[in-house]
């Protein structure tokens, strides 16, 4: 998901120019309140307080900050208030940015590794380097394996992507210089479940926006809506509004394995078993069907208007006319008109009547929104359960509806400075590395064929030999030793490869680095940023530096170009040509000239002074089932079928396909790698999920507020409120029900021992009832054993280690919360 | 006379702690040593259980046990409602943490929360107990009114964030972070609360929002058998299950 | 004095105490000086008055017991306890000494407190009292000291000094009960007995200790006393004694019962200490034990019957001390789930260290006390 943004789509408006020049950083200087009369002589005698504007780097969301510095010192963040995600507002992370800067565990240069040797307990010996050197080190291997023409065994592995200036630049690179490893992304370790779901019945590979604030009810399965669902911080500005001001109140019914912030703030919260939210959305749309509740302006329906949906019978295809969805009669034949409350009971443990409450809740109340995230399909079921929810907006005609969901368009970024296709060589066209599999098989069909990504799969491959051996492996944003399940594959699969990393920080990953080129945190950063899926229309921002370096470090985009600038030939042409990032930033600034945001961003400097453009509206929007587009004052202009097809249902059938063409035009390798039934598997249907691991309890990972994608490890302050609900504050807790517990003679605050087939780990358990008794939760966050000093200091064990590497074969979804494992007491 | 109070709305209150880390930040405290803390606490069995959450910063009581005990009064009241600690006058005996009934004040000099200890990562540097770089600046500081880097030896508390709120412009009802005029003037936690959770403004003004809401949605005290008049009232959803003390209808 | 002095070694207890207070201090002071007060293992998470508030405590109403003690002779004219009067009130001085020197250690700013709680003028706050009202007792104690020890004399008469004295252990006994009793956010500290147990306490920890450096002056044995002194230690003391230790031992029944029934928020502190060991160790070995040894004739006559239970009543007093200081703040006050139950708290070596410091700084400035006496006697 996370390059959906980043290359330069939705141009508006295209311009090419090729000006370059210092960055100007027009910062707001305010009156703060030391600025007033008595403190006047004061404040001018400290230095005045300057306010910059950037972007929030520890969870996707991408929050507009206001970062206060004075006397060169960063003292302060706050929400933009004139940012729409942010709007003046924080999560909890947002303001312990600081932290992040300060971290005195920074790498202060790039280093260099002196012991050969690699391994948890080997000392790495890092001596610090000049960057000319550094870079050209990884040049020369670079041009060494492009000469042998064995560039493929070059990777580049990413994480969090932000921009066309940094992640947005690695495709480019690995077209020029040669390699189908350059790069790939962490999308299957992150929610790529979500996205082929999505893909398969609505053609959009892509998380969704949606419309909350009109929203009058809310479906959650899993997401964790209140703790680590991105933008986290506008949910929580949309839960205020819509629990707390909007009329009438929203409804919210979540869905989880263990009752957390969601849960309790809900109207209802379910405790599901782990796995079978697929079963729980069969159940609903069965109910929404028999009792009659599914749209019909856009699902259409029975010919003569009678429901025929009566449990156990089929009906007659004929019989239902269809309108925006295909082949929901053939699905309640073939699946659901079995799929009733009762069964579901037998399979989610959830309570009939809860389920058929839940079921006319939702069915009854418009406009209604059914989300999910990783809980619900990181399993092997995952696209099944993926595509039953999302079939739940379907029936209630949510798609593309004011207070339903849509799907993100990009910003009117300008062209990049230069052309790469002008610097294409024979190699880069016609290489060997053309004919190589990716590392990860992804694409392939002995691998993943209609995976996104498979970062989870680079460690094994590589380790394995299959398809080959890596030479040489960068990272930017990522450490899979720590984040991958079986992380304990990926510390012998990077012992014999030389490894790049460009984290500012020591890290898992870090410690078995060659080199380690450090990034700029993020306050120091110049980094463009299109928004994250959020409410449709178009958004971009921008890290503004609020301080110089501390550091001797360098942008990872422009280590990037600084090491294509020493690569042989036309690659290094290129990248010369392109400059650095700051001239990358400035022609997508080109592009706000003649589409100028909502804020009256219009310009490079404008877009550094506002630290964000955007332009309101989405441009199309679901009335009654039918579609229109946006005329510059309302959604007036009817859409055509076509229409609906090239810009919202990108299916073969230009409809919400509940019978999934593009599964179905893969039926064949689905069929055999599952071994599902031909006849159904492009629907959405129940399907067991298979749990590895050898245990007799689930282990679920969650993410907490304070985690999001880890990068709060090392933040004393964020370990100090890391799992607030049990307590959890020198360490994570392992939530056990107390029922469980007892029958293992576990108490309270014991230090326990989780096994799995993967490996096992110690942590202390705290007694929860909130947990469910089949279900050991334990929030993904510590155990890092390299990194900041505090970060190692925590207790605990690393849910990674017994978690196995596990994806579902269709969505390449790494399948984290899926292992079973026993426990007892250490 | 101003007086300065919060309305927290349970209702919207997602127990996320932005409030506790933006003060934690804006007020230089050590982790773990939370001015504003967010207080979990769930009862039940199996699945039918109850997880509940309480933002809890200072009450800045009408009637504050804290300053009655200290004997030294460092430990005092301003005009305009909010109870502060004078750092050059404490001496440290604690008594004034004793006397909280919510639990709201730390001593300087205890065991680090988070190990290693923070204080020593940002060693200080003579002058300051501890020294990091993310400090406020040094025209915000204000030892008479405990805020700053808190010194060795002494009690700190929550200030409504006084070196914000005291330069506010005068007569204002409502310290609000979506007006520009007072959005620097508004606490931390007030300011950064994504659910808009928190308001606050002046409980004597009858204009404000925070006298509004109190009166509109049900506003409760904590703990009002003691007798200590918080000027943090909670809205729970309308219901008030805290029946108000006869003392507590009185003027102070 | 009599010939029984020769088995007594103030050289030898002065000795002692002061290897004590070296080893005690020496280690105490490096902890401070290295971590400061993070060497106690209190937090901001409950209990924020350790064991050292507890030493001091402890040895402040000792000092004020054993005033009270010697005011039977001083201020109510019982004859027979006068030759108890000079050791109480040196002891007096010694406890005091010890337990402020503990409390200095224990303050954050113990010099600031010197010099402005006295100006401060809060009069709402009981430490304000107890401040003003302990900086007098000193002032007065001295005062009486060196006119016992007929060094120097201040015109007013020993009785008039004698009357201050008990007048100020009195007010400093109860206000130091009030600064407990008056909280009424802590059930397990509030109410208006509270004052009036720390009374009860500071008296039989007065007689206690008064009965046990009186045998430390005599070698342990009643041998070379003088018979009324003995006559004293067996019959009216011993009995006194054990009348008080049983008002004491009703005081503690009293609360622990009252507290293991009531449901009120904080009170359920008593059901964890009644399940501790330790509550019964003071409650049996402290209480009920030495109320034995003095109410029953035959073993109340007896020296070692009398040591034993002094000793006895001297520890189980620390024991109720501490349960009674540590209890009253293992209930969290909006803490959540950060803090798990109770608050639990054991003190840290530089806690111990502090007790000792206090132990042996009192018996260095009270065998001082006696070698300055004696070398006015010699």
């Amino acid at each position: 998901m996370d390059d959906q943004n980043l290359s330069t789509t939705r141009r508006r408006f295209l311009q090419t120019t090729g000006a370059t020049g210092a960055l100007a950083a027009t910062a707001t200087t305010v009156g703060l309140p030391l600025g007033d009369d008595t403190a006047q002589a004061q404040g001018a005698a400290s230095g005045a307080t300057k306010i910059t504007k950037s972007i929030c780097h520890q969870c996707p969301a991408r929050c507009g900050i206001d970062v206060y510095t004075t006397n060169g010192r960063v003292h302060a963040i706050y929400g933009s208030p004139n940012h729409p995600i942010a709007n003046g507002k924080l999560c909890p992370k947002g303001p312990l940015g600081i932290y992040v800067l300060y971290d005195p565990d920074r790498w202060k240069s790039p280093m260099k590794r002196t012991n050969p040797k690699k391994g948890r307990n080997e000392d790495p010996k890092f001596v610090p380097i000049s960057w000319d050197e550094a870079l050209q080190t990884v040049a020369d291997r670079l041009n060494t394996l492009r000469d042998k023409g064995e560039s493929h065994r070059f990777s580049l592995c990413f994480g969090r992507g932000w921009g066309a200036s940094c992640a947005g630049l690695l495709g480019t690179f690995g077209d020029l210089y040669g390699s189908p490893n350059v790069p790939i992304g962490h999308s299957s370790m992150c929610s790529d479940g979500s996205i082929l779901s999505k893909q398969c019945t609505d053609g959009n590979a892509s998380y969704s926006a949606y419309d909350y604030r009109n929203c009058n009810y809310l479906l959650m399965f899993g997401a964790s809506f209140l703790e680590a669902f991105r933008p986290y911080n506008n949910n929580m500005q949309v839960w205020g509004y819509i629990r707390g001001e909007k009329t009438p109140k929203t409804r919210v019914t979540a869905v989880d394995v263990h009752l957390n912030t969601t849960l309790a703030a809900a109207d209802r919260g379910l405790l599901i078993k782990p796995g079978t939210d697929g079963a729980l959305a069969l159940a609903i749309a069965h109910v929404i069907l028999t009792e009659g509740l599914w749209e019909r302006s856009f699902v259409g329906d029975f010919k003569d208007g009678v429901n025929r949906f009566k449990a156990g019978q089929t009906v007659d295809p004929a019989s239902f006319e269809e309108k925006w969805v295909k082949g929901l009669a053939e699905w309640w034949n073939i699946e659901l008109k079995d799929r009733t409350p009762k069964w579901a009971e037998g399979i989610t443990s959830i309570r009939e009547h809860n389920i058929l409450a839940t079921a006319r809740e939702f069915g009854s109340t418009r406009p209604a929104i059914a989300l999910f995230e990783r809980g619900a399909h990181a399993h092997s079921n995952g696209i099944m359960n993926g595509m039953a929810i999302h079939t739940l907006n379907a029936l209630v005609g949510s798609l593309y509806a004011k207070g339903g969901l849509m799907y993100q368009m990009g910003p009117s970024y300008g062209a990049m400075p230069v052309d790469e296709k002008a610097y294409m060589d024979d190699y880069a066209q016609n290489g060997a590395w053309k004919k190589q599999p990716r590392i990860d098989l992804k694409g392939h069909v002995d691998g993943y064929l209609l995976a996104k990504n498979m970062l989870q799969e680079v460690g094994p491959n590589h380790l394995k030999g299959k398809p080959y051996k890596l030479d040489t492996v960068m990272f930017y944003l990522t450490n899979p030793i720590f984040t991958a399940p079986n992380g304990q594959q990926w510390e012998e699969a990077l012992k014999d490869v030389f490894v790049i990393d460009t984290s500012p920080f020591p890290s898992e990953t870090g410690h078995f680095a060659d080199l380690i080129l450090p990034d700029h945190t993020y306050l120091e950063r110049l980094q463009d940023a299109p928004t994250y899926p959020f409410q449709g229309w178009p958004m971009a921002q921008l890290r503004v530096p609020a301080i110089k370096p501390l550091y001797d470090t360098k942008y990872f985009g422009d280590t990037l170009i600084e090491i294509g600038k020493r690569i042989k030939g036309k690659t290094g042409e290129y990248y010369k040509a392109l400059g650095n990032t700051e001239n990358v930033i400035r022609h997508l600034a080109k592009g706000f000239e003649k589409d100028p945001g909502d804020n009256g961003v219009n310009s490079f400097e404008s877009w550094v002074e506002q630290g964000v453009w955007y332009k309101k509206p989405y441009l199309w929007q679901q009335i009654g089932g039918d579609f229109f587009e946006w005329d510059g004052k309302a959604y007036a202009k009817p859409m055509s079928a076509d229409d609906v097809k090239a810009k919202l249902f990108k299916t073969p059938s230009g409809k919400f396909e509940i019978r999934s063409g593009y599964l179905e035009k893969n039926i064949d390798w689905v069929a055999e790698k599952t071994g599902r039934d031909k006849a159904r598997l492009m629907f959405p249907v129940w399907e067991e999920p298979k749990h590895p691991g050898g245990g007799d309890l689930y282990l679920v990972s969650p993410k907490t507020a304070m985690h999001a994608e880890g990068r709060g490890a090392n933040i004393p302050m964020a370990i100090a409120h890391q799992q607030p609900v049990v307590g959890g504050r020198k360490q994570v807790f392992v939530e056990i029900n107390p029922v469980t517990a007892k029958a293992r003679g576990i108490s309270d605050g014991d230090v326990v021992k989780i096994k799995s087939a993967a490996g096992q780990i110690e942590v202390r358990c705290r007694l929860y009832e909130g947990t469910r008794p089949d279900t050991l939760v334990l929030p993904m966050e510590y155990g890092h054993w390299a990194g900041g000093r505090w970060s190692k200091n925590v207790f605990g064990g690393h849910c990674g280690h017994a978690t196995v590497n596990q994806s579902d074969r269709v969505t390449g979804q790494c399948n984290y919360y899926t292992t079973k494992v026993t426990v007892e007491r250490a | 006379m101003t007086k300065w109070g919060m309305v927290i709305d349970l209702e919207k209150c997602t127990g996320c702690q932005a409030c506790t880390t933006a003060c934690a930040m804006e007020n230089n405290r050590l982790p773990g040593e939370n001015w504003q803390d967010v207080l979990f606490y769930h009862e039940g069995t199996y699945p039918n259980v109850n997880l509940s959450w309480l933002p809890r910063p200072c009450m800045h009581c009408e009637n504050p046990s804290c300053v009655a005990v200290c004997p030294t009064k460092a430990t005092w009241k301003t005009e305009d409602g909010v109870v502060l600690v004078d750092w050059n006058k404490c001496i440290g005996c604690k008594y004034c943490m004793i006397a909280c009934p919510y639990g709201v004040r730390f001593y300087m000099d205890e065991k680090a929360t988070i190990e290693p200890d923070t204080r020593a990562a940002f060693p200080g540097d003579g002058t300051r107990s501890w020294n990091p770089p993310y400090r406020m600046p040094d025209a915000m500081e204000d030892p008479s009114k405990g805020i700053g880097i808190q010194p060795h030896g002494v009690v700190s508390k929550c200030t409504f964030c006084y070196h914000k709120i005291s330069k506010a412009p005068k007569g204002v009802a409502d310290l609000d972070e979506a007006n520009p005029a007072t959005r620097e003037h508004t606490p931390a936690c007030v300011r950064t609360c994504a659910p808009k959770a928190r308001y606050f403004g002046d409980l004597d003004n009858p204009e404000s929002r925070v006298s509004q809401l109190i009166a509109d949605k049900g506003g409760v005290r904590l703990k009002e058998e003691t007798g200590n008049k918080p000027q943090v009232y909670y809205l729970s959803g309308g219901g008030a299950p805290v029946v108000p003390g006869q003392r507590s209808n009185k003027k102070a | 004095m009599t010939t029984a002095q020769a088995t007594f070694k103030p050289g030898l207890h002065l000795a002692v105490a002061a290897v004590g207070l070296i080893i005690a201090a020496g280690y105490a002071f490096s902890q401070l000086a290295g971590a400061g007060h993070a060497s106690f293992n209190t937090t901001n998470l409950g209990v924020v008055w350790g064991l050292p508030v507890v030493v001091y405590d402890y040895f402040l109403l000792t000092s004020t017991g054993l005033v009270l003690v010697a005011s039977l002779s001083l201020v109510f004219g019982l004859r027979d306890f006068d030759p108890l009067v000079e050791r109480c009130i040196r002891l007096a001085i010694a406890g005091l000494v010890g337990g402020v020197a503990v409390l200095f250690l224990e303050l954050g700013h113990p010099f600031r407190a010197l010099l402005t709680a006295p100006f401060a003028l809060q009069t709402a706050s009981p430490l304000f009292w107890k401040i003003l009202c302990v900086g007098a007792y000193t002032v007065v104690l001295v005062l009486l000291a060196l006119d016992l020890s007929g060094r120097g004399t201040v015109g007013v008469g020993r009785r008039t000094l004698g009357i201050a004295a008990t007048a100020l252990a009195l007010l400093v006994t109860l206000i130091a009960g009030s600064v407990y009793g008056m909280m009424a956010m802590r059930p397990f500290w509030f109410g208006g007995e509270t004052p009036v147990a720390f009374l009860i306490e500071s008296f039989i920890g007065g007689i206690a200790f008064t009965v046990f450096f009186t045998y430390l002056a005599y070698g342990f044995s009643d041998a070379g006393m003088p018979a009324g002194l003995k006559a004293l230690l067996g019959g009216p003391l011993a009995k006194l004694h054990a009348a008080v230790i049983a008002l004491h031992l009703m005081f503690v029944l009293g609360r622990a019962i009252t507290g293991l029934w009531s449901n009120a928020e904080g009170l359920q502190v008593w059901q964890y200490i009644t399940a501790q060991p330790l509550f019964y160790v003071g409650l049996l070995g402290g209480t009920v034990l030495p109320l034995i040894l003095m109410a029953m004739p035959s073993t109340r006559t007896r020296a070692s019957a009398q040591i034993v239970a002094a000793l006895l009543v001297m520890i189980g007093l620390l024991i109720s001390r501490y349960e009674f200081i540590i209890g009253g703040q293992q209930v969290p006050m909006f803490k959540g789930s950060w803090a798990s139950g109770l608050v639990h708290y054991a003190p840290s070596p530089t806690e111990w260290a502090l007790l000792v410091v206090a132990v042996a700084l009192a018996n260095v400035v009270y065998a001082l006390a006696e070698r300055w006496s004696s070398s006015r006697n010699g």
